[in-house]
């Protein structure tokens, strides 16, 4: 009950802020980076692989948890930025809410803007494969992963990068972290598979999957959960 | 009457520093307190304590006889409250801002039009906040906290930034508030005319100290006058005077009549040259409440 007004609230408070903008921007960009990558060499593109669509879905992975590193660090910023430009919290917290609860509708508009920026994905990259003409044989269960998988695999970074965001007055700390996270996504060939930024670039395949979904839904739950518990004890200045 | 606000030996320290110091205050149903004090005295630092934003570092807060540690929710749905400079979403009209806020509190959306004519801001409803003037967004504050109709409304320093008209149309709405909806107020402020004009109770505090706490009415009394005269016999002067059944006594070599009607001065000063006294002035000494804050506060003025 309480959890339905916030997120109502919360949709009305982000209006404006150019939010789902940004949710939009992240998904035609890495399409339209694929675009460009297809149009300017398609040919040599093609002659790369047998499996035109595998090969197409691994060169747009990259771009796509780039994208979304990137994007969790400005949305949650922006998100945190709603209350803290005119300390805002003072208000909103003096009301009669859980804190625990306003995290969470935080944490949850953050995550549907970032799914909404998926759908969106998944949408360009199956128009744009099939105009592209990469076979009949369209295959839709990776295409799925390929559009789901990042998304689900960074709710660590956003549970991470959200705390910060909401926790310090200044955003300096919370911009830093950002771009750390962007940085190490850059280099994420190179750095080992525990670091959370490199999550969202694993498509986990096979048997011995469900152990590494499970650390990482822990992991994920775990930062979500001291947070909330941060944010939940914090005096509000 | 019912105590709406009580709080005992209310602590909160940063490093070691009391900005709040065993504050005790006792607020009564129907009244409004005004929390006086000089900037960085603690008034803000309590008043976030009692919206449970800040915890405090030992003590008790009890608000309408409950504990605000294990009441939180149920207690913070009778409170309204603006906390220093207001806040505000400046990329929403008023209207939504009022609107965000109703949705949580469980105001139904005409109450916003109300409030929003109550603070005049009826013409100004759909207009982005950041357009606003300081003025603007302060009544957009206190129509924010009358939004749930409280029990008790808090508000910080709440005519910062008005104007002198707007100054005394939020005080005129705030002394309203008691009788037409049975509000208790708490209103801080660092300025004595302003609580002087608006409050039925007031508390002092000073570094982090409650070092005053009565009604309005007896804190005027402390601002007495005294009519100091000077002779050549005081002390003989002294005994003459309680013919006259005045409460005469010496300070510092000068006679002192304090509270002495005018009436009684002129026959005083008649019986005493009657009597043959040399009297070289008579002065009156009015103590202000200003002066008597200043002693209390230690030099920071109000």
């Amino acid at each position: 009950m309480m959890l339905s007004s916030l997120l109502r609230s919360e949709w009305v408070k982000i209006k404006g802020k150019g939010l789902w903008l940004l949710s939009m921007l992240g998904p035609i960009g890495v399409v339209g980076l694929t675009m460009v990558n297809y149009g300017v060499r398609k040919d040599y593109l093609l002659a790369q692989s047998d499996d035109d669509w595998a090969y197409y879905l691994d060169g747009i992975l990259p771009l796509t948890a780039m994208a979304l590193v990137l994007g969790i660090a400005i949305l949650t910023s922006l998100l945190a930025s709603i209350e803290g430009h005119t300390n805002a919290w003072k208000l909103w917290l003096a009301l009669p809410v859980r804190r625990s609860t306003v995290y969470m509708s935080k944490y949850i508009i953050a995550t549907a803007l970032l799914l909404s920026s998926s759908i969106v994905l998944t949408l360009g990259t199956v128009i744009y494969g099939m105009t592209l003409g990469l076979g009949d044989d369209i295959p839709w269960l990776s295409i799925l992963q390929y559009g789901f998988y990042p998304w689900l695999s960074a709710q660590a970074i956003i549970s991470l990068h959200l705390w910060s965001a909401v926790v310090s007055s200044n955003q300096g700390f919370t911009v830093s972290l950002g771009v750390i996270g962007v940085m190490i996504s850059f280099i994420s060939p190179y750095v080992p598979d525990w670091v959370i930024w490199k999550w969202p670039f694993l498509i986990i395949e096979g048997s011995s999957s469900w152990s590494s979904i499970a650390v990482a839904a822990g992991i994920s739950a775990l930062l979500l959960l001291v947070g909330l518990l941060h944010f939940s004890r914090k005096d509000v200045a | 009457m019912k105590i709406i606000v009580q709080t005992e030996q209310l602590t909160k320290s940063f490093k070691k520093q009391h900005a709040v110091d065993g504050i005790n205050l006792t607020i009564r149903e129907g009244e409004i307190y005004g929390f006086l004090g000089p900037n960085g005295a603690g008034k803000t630092t309590t008043i976030r304590m009692l919206l449970g934003l800040m915890k405090p570092s030992t003590g008790n807060i009890n608000l309408f006889g409950k504990s605000l540690a294990r009441n939180k929710l149920e207690i913070l749905r009778q409170v309204g409250s603006l906390v220093e400079n207001p806040s505000y979403y400046p990329h929403l009209t008023a209207y939504e801002n009022l609107k965000v806020v109703a949705q949580i509190v469980g105001a139904p959306l005409n109450r916003i039009s109300e409030v929003l004519e109550l603070v005049r801001l009826q013409e100004a409803a759909h207009r982005k906040v950041k357009g606003f003037s300081l003025g603007m967004k302060q009544r957009l504050g206190i129509a924010t906290a009358l939004l749930h109709n409280p029990k008790l409304l808090i508000l910080d320093e709440p005519t910062n930034g008005l104007d002198p008209s707007g100054i005394i149309e939020i005080r005129e709405l705030i002394k309203s508030l008691p009788q037409k909806y049975g509000m208790t107020v708490l209103i801080s402020s660092h300025l004595l005319s302003e609580i002087d004009q608006i409050a039925t109770s007031v508390g002092v505090v000073s570094h982090g100290k409650l070092i005053y706490q009565d009604s309005i009415v007896n804190m005027r009394k402390l601002a007495s006058s005294a009519i100091h005269l000077q002779c050549n016999k005081p002390q003989e002067a002294v005994t003459a005077l309680k013919q006259l059944s005045l409460d005469a006594h010496i300070e510092a070599g000068q006679l002192v009549l304090p509270n002495c009607p005018e009436s009684l001065v002129a026959e005083a000063v008649r019986l005493l040259v009657h009597r043959g006294h040399d009297i070289y002035r008579v002065q009156e000494h009015k103590q202000s409440l200003e002066q008597i804050f200043l002693d209390m506060t230690g030099g920071v003025s109000l």
